[in-house]
């Protein structure tokens, strides 16, 4: 509780701070009124909503539909006319000024922009922290379902992957490297100021107007025990002053797995002549079914093609905005409908978005934002290692089983006799994404509403309720004639799951805002507090042995699995108290201080206070006469920020000792209950803390037609979260604490430039981050944490793949004599591995075996590349991201290329190592031996399996042409045509997306201690869409 | 200054505010009051003894013996660790073992230990009915001295935690030596004996007074202490609780009936269905790779599924050797399967058919696995008298059980009735993780098991080894002859004691 004393002792002082502002006041000189229009500087037309102030204080007026505006000023006052997209300019008042008209220059940046920053906005110049923001025009083409596939590529020091191709899923975003051992690494999504607990990927992005994603600590800090990851500002739609536009956005098209690129894999004659060269060469018979290979030229099976099809693509939205006579409307209405590339998906999206804000009179404002959704999914259980995911099955089942019979009906499944060496039963797994229901069907709500008063010039009093709403069925029926596994032959037993999951969270906000201009000292001082609450429930319901597979229901079932059923509840609150204070000198020096107190119901009950402060400075050096006559250097401003921030993923119970009630036990034939201590307590548990420093600096060069930013972090994140291992005689298996400290740091450049003006107008965004990390400390007495193909230790980057370093293959029997072996398993033509113990020997397993780290999924730096071209209606644009040096963990080559024939394999599997004078490409060893030879290659991690996978990836094309006046009653047409993933360059072979990053059990982003591994998740695929833009 | 009376107001709620208490578990604060909380915690006790026996024991005291073997499958690779077991060849560096058996096996007892040690720190200052009380400590008891036996017999020295852990720096303990666990095992069963009922007031399938007289006769014989082992044990015989069953076949338990029988002194249970209860040790010792048409015939189910992988625990040719001419018993506890698949010219191979009883689901079965039956009881008493020079009583105890398996009477006395004991106990207790330890406390390793490994090494084809390249005996196999097993790697990284 000290913590919060500490805090209202500062608040306090805060507030006695703005009160004595509150008393000072300004001085009026003789007002007279002045009026004037606001025109655009190359067409004359008139500027709507433009802003008109008069500098140096909150004094100042929009102009009118027709540009006209009119407010009191004295003379010798400098009038401030800004609007967003144009330069700003300033007009002196004369003594019985005539009407102004004043032209405004279009902006060639975006420095005048308002952005929307945490808990408020700021001008662009005037920021201090490390923000991007990235507008609705610029996103607008591309045709995806989720705002982040939109992002990839857009904003330096934001790594965007999109680890699987299923619909509506799998987008991993990163902010500046940040990761945690349990803590999660997604940012904090904030829609329309409401922190919100669902996916982002359910919101339809034609209802956004900016995102803004906050990067350093001083931005995020505000949000204190949530904001370690970084946070992400979505601001959705409002109406233009002055006017009201209908606009209707339409597209359609197909999605293909492009053929380039996909995993090759052995036709059915190479199969066939693999397994008879490998019963040959171990001196066995060949199976009558391979004598021949060549019967089965042209004959493949290709079960990987089978899985996949075109599939079509569309999206209609109808965008309604009006902002008159005190009433700003927004209605977004939005239908996607997505077939997945993967046979038996799909993904459906009903939206709707109200937005509406009433000026009900000069000093109160209210508004309600509401977004309901309705969202359908059925994607098949497609990602997963061997056995349970159907793409991983599909790849390796023999291509000389047939997917359809002589009837063309879908085989059931594939079995030959054991002569064969076929040991598996291979179901036919397009009937398992056929016939397997595997439906999600959501409801989200999203709710804003607030009520703001301005009882004095300066003052502003909100309060905002939010809320979150998602219902959500999940249904899952495995009839009789289908399965997911491997080796289950049909009929199998059918299987349901219902999962009925439901949420609420609603947050209280109340934010006094107090703005002041004393000569030229700008202030601003906020002070807010908030409760959030978050419930969850869920009910779950397993039943088996159907006796019809055409009846799914509960009681259809001859089992309820006890196992299988259950339910559960997550609840979460918090309650925070908040302040900032910001204030700049002539717009030219420029200071932010903030501090958030977060209490949180995660954190132990001894613990329950965490405090985040931040502060940040910024020199606008181009206001400076040493500067500011410069014709070259138009803009130039220093920045440095210093914050910390925390993350409070860390479960919601974990602080507790709990006690399981589901032990059972049974006595005869009757069932009793059981109970056992299952955890130990921590009173003391708490968030992780990351404290950061920025430093950054933004250079304009001619009339800011270049614009350069560059921003430098360093990070430490200490306290993690990490239950860390006890000896298990306790009978505990750890114990949750906040251990360990990681060192993050990184440089983010990035350059918008205006090439050519005029007719023909080119425009350039380039980015470039570079991230890096280290462990410096894991528990006491730990120095390393082991995943299943990965390693975290002390001194080195997080992640890193572990295992054996393969040397080559023993190319001849003086090879294997003079090198160290593997006893008893190491053969002429196995894979020969390095000795980096030194002792003489090859071994596997302990500490001090010969395992070391052989490759880092990290990249050494990513990039984006961006070009827009516009000549009269026709307009272009590029999209390029690329990422190098990070590598893959091709996992799936444990069965892709397990040299014992058991399954499919690879086509590079026919270059194998076949005997000293056929040593093959030297990727892949001898088939002889059976497994006590050939395991070594594929069940001990080692460099064979990592594979570098830098890409570049053509992300976008789009071009269009725009019809303009076309009548009154419509406004302008644009139709274009526009490709999503166009050709991804890499030398990643592994299959078609070198993005991929998965866990066994088929969830995407592969967690933060074992990213990067590949287990031939859903492809990602090309999309070509035509669409139209259409203004009423 | 409005916000900052706001945040005055709102604080003051705070805490409540901020108390969220997880609903769906428990906490360990507001747990162990009623009888009710101690009963379940006792019952949850008995659940790792489930796991137990379906996966580690066999491995660990049967696979590790003459009397059964895997059957190794090229097309899956190695299994080490099984085979490290089967092989006598448990890779040791300083004393650990990285074998997970060995390590899930140490855990599983150590969590009976802590739940045991849970109830027992909290039930004598429970408000709770007397009986209930002493029917629960008396099972918490002896369960915390089975555990302990099982690690004495498998590691010798261990930690001897004997309160409930709490925070981070109680969890590893200095090992304790053999003695003195096994002082603490004597101590916890004489003080349970007291407080069980006899079997026939207790519910069935829990510890009986019968089942901690037993448990503490086979500590004693481990530890030779004859006349205390008499002692404990007589009234277990002259009770009247417990009989052999009619024939051997029936002594075991059925899928859903026959449980916990006249003849049954103590033993796991297992439930079938999908309320988690089952086990599947049956699927575990099959000789695979097996196709679903040819595992029907054996299990009854509706819904047979191919197995792959190596098989456990298949039956050797020594055991099979060991039932004398007319043994029923040979019948009853062994069976053979045709495997289609496999590579070995011989396809038929030797099954466990005392576990094979008919059941509904794949996989899944209710099939008890016996800990005390009362014919040990009867050979624990032959051992035991006959130690003690009274041969005659001895031979009377054996020759019941020899009767039962059809079987004529012995008639001899001394070492060589010692030795026939010893026979009658690998035949009569065969598969139930009983030959390791006979093994072991007679000190008979160098006797019986360096000749066993030289015949698996001299004839792999008749150990089930296919006839193919690469498929033979691995060259480290019975190199590690030892007593005991090293204590588990993953432990001592976490232990600063060992």
């Amino acid at each position: 509780m000290n913590n919060l004393y500490l805090l209202r002792g500062k608040i306090r002082f805060l507030g006695i701070l703005s009160l004595l502002l509150c008393l000072s006041f300004t001085s009026f000189g003789q007002a007279q009124t002045v009026s004037g229009v606001v025109v655009s500087a190359p067409d004359n037309e008139p500027v709507p909503g433009a802003l008109v102030s008069i500098k140096g204080t909150q004094n100042g007026t929009v102009t009118d539909i027709d540009g006209a505006f009119s407010l009191q000023a004295a003379p010798g006052s400098i009038l401030v006319v800004s609007f967003v997209g144009f330069v700003t300019q300033e007009v002196a008042v004369t003594a019985n000024q005539s009407p102004l008209s004043i032209s405004l220059e279009y902006s060639t940046s975006d420095l005048s922009e308002v952005v929307v920053v945490g808990y408020g906005s700021q001008v662009k110049r005037e920021v201090t922290g490390a923000v991007q923001t990235v507008s609705e025009g610029e996103l607008k083409d591309m045709p995806v379902s989720s705002v982040a596939q939109k992002l990839q590529g857009r904003m330096a020091g934001v790594q965007i992957n999109q680890t699987t191709g299923k619909p509506g899923q799998g987008m991993n975003v990163r902010i500046r490297g940040q990761l945690s051992v349990s803590g999660g690494s997604q940012p904090l999504y904030v829609v329309d100021g409401f922190p919100i607990t669902g996916d982002i990927n359910q919101i339809n992005p034609d209802e956004i107007q900016d995102i803004t994603v906050l990067k350093d600590a001083a931005s995020t800090s505000l949000y204190g025990s949530r904001a370690a990851n970084g946070v992400v500002l979505i601001t959705t739609k409002k109406g233009k002053a002055g006017q009201t536009n209908v606009s209707l956005n339409v597209y359609t098209g197909f999605q293909s797995v492009p053929e380039n690129g996909r995993l090759e894999m052995m036709n059915a004659e190479e199969f066939a002549t693999f397994k008879k060269e490998y019963y040959e060469a171990a001196g066995q018979a060949v199976p009558d079914i391979f004598q021949n290979p060549s019967e089965y030229r042209n004959n493949t099976n290709d079960w990987y093609d089978a899985m996949l099809r075109n599939a079509p693509i569309s999206s209609y939205n109808l965008t309604v905005t009006s902002n008159k006579e005190k009433v700003n409307t927004a209605v977004i209405a939005g239908i996607f409908d997505q077939d997945g590339v993967v046979v038996g998906s799909d993904y459906k999206r009903f939206s709707l978005r109200m937005n509406t804000d009433y000026q009900l009179s000069d000093k109160v404002n209210i508004g309600v934002n509401l977004a309901p959704n309705y969202v359908v999914d059925n994607t098949p259980r497609t990602d997963g290692t061997r056995g349970t995911g159907i793409l991983f099955n599909a790849l390796h089942t023999w291509p000389i089983m047939p997917i359809y019979d002589e009837n063309g009906e879908l085989t059931s499944f594939n079995q030959l006799p054991a002569s064969t060496g076929n040991i598996y039963a291979y179901p036919n797994w397009v009937r398992s994404a056929e016939e397997i229901t595997n439906e999600t069907r959501e409801v989200n709500i999203l709710a804003n509403t607030y009520v703001e008063w301005k009882p004095i010039q300066g003052l502003s009093l909100k309060s905002t309720f939010n809320a979150e709403i998602n219902q959500s069925k999940y249904f899952w029926f495995n009839p009789s004639t289908a399965t997911a596994n491997i080796n289950v032959a049909i009929p199998t037993v059918a299987v349901s799951i219902r999962d009925h999951y439901n949420s609420l969270s609603w947050l209280n906000e109340n934010i006094a805002t107090y703005t002041k201009a004393i000569n030229d000292h700008n202030f601003q001082f906020l002070l807010g507090f908030s409760n959030q609450r978050f419930r969850a429930e869920s009910t779950r319901v397993q039943a088996d042995t159907y006796a019809d597979d055409r009846i799914p229901t509960i009681q259809g079932a001859i089992n309820i699995n006890r196992g299988g059923t259950n339910s559960g509840v997550g609840e979460w609150s918090l309650t925070s108290l908040f302040s900032r204070l910001t204030y700049n000198y002539q717009g030219k020096y420029l200071f932010t201080a903030s501090v958030r107190g977060d209490g949180s119901s995660r954190f132990g009950e001894d613990n329950r206070w965490g405090v985040f402060p931040s502060t940040s400075v910024g020199w606008v050096m181009s206001d400076e006469g040493f500067l500011n006559t410069s014709s070259t250097v138009s803009f130039a401003k220093l920045r440095a920020s210093y914050g910390v921030t925390g993350n409070n993923n860390i479960g919601n119970y974990t602080q507790y000792a709990l006690v399981n009630n589901t032990i059972n036990a049974v006595f005869g034939d009757q069932v009793v209950p059981g109970a056992g201590v299952t955890s130990l307590n921590n009173s003391n548990l708490g968030w992780e803390t990351t404290s950061q420093l920025d430093v950054g600096f933004e250079l304009g060069f001619w009339d800011d037609r270049v614009l350069f930013t560059y921003d430098y972090y360093t990070k430490n994140t200490t306290n993690l979260l990490y239950a860390v291992q006890i000896p298990q005689e306790s009978g505990f298996t750890n114990y949750n604490d906040n251990i360990g400290e990681i060192h993050f740091w990184g440089h983010e450049f990035s350059i918008n430039t205006v090439n050519t003006t005029g007719a023909f107008r080119w425009t350039t965004n380039a980015n470039l981050s570079i991230n890096r990390n280290k462990v410096l400390e894991l528990a006491d007495g730990i120095d390393r944490v082991y995943g299943t193909y990965h390693i975290t230790q002390v001194g080195q980057p997080f992640g890193q793949f572990y295992g054996l370093k393969k040397l080559g293959n023993y190319m001849n029997a003086e090879d294997l004599a003079s090198s160290p072996i593997i006893p008893g398993r190491s053969t002429v033509g196995s894979i020969k591995l390095e000795d980096v113990n030194g002792d003489g020997v090859i071994t596997y397993g302990g500490d001090n075996d010969d395992r070391t780290i052989i490759g880092n999924p990290f990249p050494d730096f990513t990039y984006g590349l961006i070009n827009n071209f516009s000549y009269r209606g026709f307009d272009a644009s590029i999209t390029i991201n690329g990422s190098q040096g990070n590598q893959l963990y091709m996992r799936h080559l444990y069965s892709t290329a397990n040299l014992d024939g058991v399954f499919n394999m690879v086509e590079k599997v026919s270059r194998r190592f076949k005997s000293p004078e056929d040593p093959g490409d030297g990727i892949f060893g001898t088939s002889t031996g059976g497994g006590n030879v050939t395991g070594v290659e594929r069940d001990w991690n080692n460099s064979n399996f990592v594979w570098d996978a830098s890409f570049l990836t053509i992300r976008n094309i789009t071009l269009g042409y725009t019809f303009s006046n076309i009548s009154k009653s419509l406004k302008s047409a644009r139709v274009y045509l526009s490709g999503q993933n166009m050709w991804i360059f890499t030398k990643y072979w592994g299959g078609s997306n070198p993005e991929v990053s998965m866990q066994d059990n088929g969830n995407g982003d592969g967690g933060n201690l074992s990213p990067g591994v590949d287990l031939a998740a859903y492809p990602v695929p090309r999309t070509i869409t035509i669409g139209a833009n259409i203004n009423f | 200054m409005l916000a900052i009376a706001a945040v005055g107001i709102m604080c003051s709620s705070c805490d409540d505010f901020l108390t969220v208490v997880p609903e769906t578990q428990l906490s360990s604060a507001t747990f162990f009051k009623t009888e009710a909380d101690f009963e379940q915690a006792v019952n949850a006790a008995y659940a790792p003894l489930r796991s137990i026996v379906n996966d580690r024991a066999y491995r660990l005291a049967e696979m590790h013996s003459d009397n059964t073997y895997y059957g190794r499958n090229v097309l899956f690779g190695a299994v080490d660790p099984q085979e490290d077991l089967a092989d006598f060849s448990v890779v040791e560096s300083n004393g650990v073992t990285a074998n997970d058996n060995i390590l899930q096996q140490y855990r599983l007892d150590y969590l009976i230990i802590s739940r045991t040690n849970q109830i027992l720190a909290l039930i004598d200052e429970a408000d709770i009915d007397q009986a209930v009380k002493d029917n629960v400590k008396g099972q918490a008891l002896y369960l915390r001295a089975y555990a302990y036996f099982e690690l004495a017999r498998y590691f010798g020295s261990v930690p001897l935690h004997l309160t409930p852990v709490a925070t981070r720096e109680e969890a590893a303990l200095p090992l304790s030596s053999e003695d003195e666990v096994y002082a603490q095992i004597i101590s916890d069963l004489v003080t349970a004996v007291p407080l069980l009922p006899p079997k026939s007031q207790q519910q069935p399938g829990r510890v009986t007074s019968g089942a901690a007289r037993t448990l503490l006769a086979n500590v004693y014989v481990n530890r030779e202490r004859w006349s205390d082992a008499e002692t404990i044990l007589t009234p277990v015989v002259t009770s009247g609780e417990y009989m052999l069953m009619a024939s051997y076949e029936m002594a075991f338990s059925d899928n859903a009936s026959n449980k916990n029988n006249a003849e049954s002194v103590f033993e796991v249970q297992f439930l079938e269905g999908s309320a988690g209860l089952n086990g599947n040790f049956f699927y575990q010792m099959l000789p695979r790779p097996l196709l679903a048409d040819e595992l029907a015939p054996l299990t009854g189910t509706i819904n047979p599924q191919p197995v792959d992988g190596e098989g456990n625990n298949i039956p050797t040719p020594d055991i099979i050797a060991a039932y004398e001419d007319g043994d029923e018993r040979e019948d009853a506890s062994i069976g053979y399967v045709f495997l289609s698949s496999s590579f070995r010219d011989e396809k038929t191979y030797p099954y466990i058919k005392k576990y094979a009883k008919h059941h509904s689901q794949h996989n899944n079965t209710g099939t008890n696995f016996p800990i005390y039956r009362y014919s040990e009881v009867l050979l624990f008493m032959a051992e035991i008298l006959n130690e003690q020079g009274k041969d005659g009583e001895a031979r009377n105890y054996l020759n019941q059980v020899r009767d039962r398996a059809g079987l004529g009477p012995v008639s001899s006395g001394g070492a060589e009735l010692a030795e026939a004991i010893f026979r009658e106990r690998r035949v009569e207790l065969a598969f139930e993780n009983k030959r390791w330890f006979d093994i072991q406390r007679k000190d008979k390793i160098e006797e019986i098991i360096v000749p066993y490994g030289q015949r698996i090494v001299a004839n792999p084809l008749d150990y089930y080894y296919p006839p193919i390249e690469g498929a033979v005996p691995r060259p480290q196999v019975f190199t590690n002859l030892s007593k005991f097993y090293p204590l588990p790697a993953a432990e001592s990284d976490l232990s600063p004691y060992f």
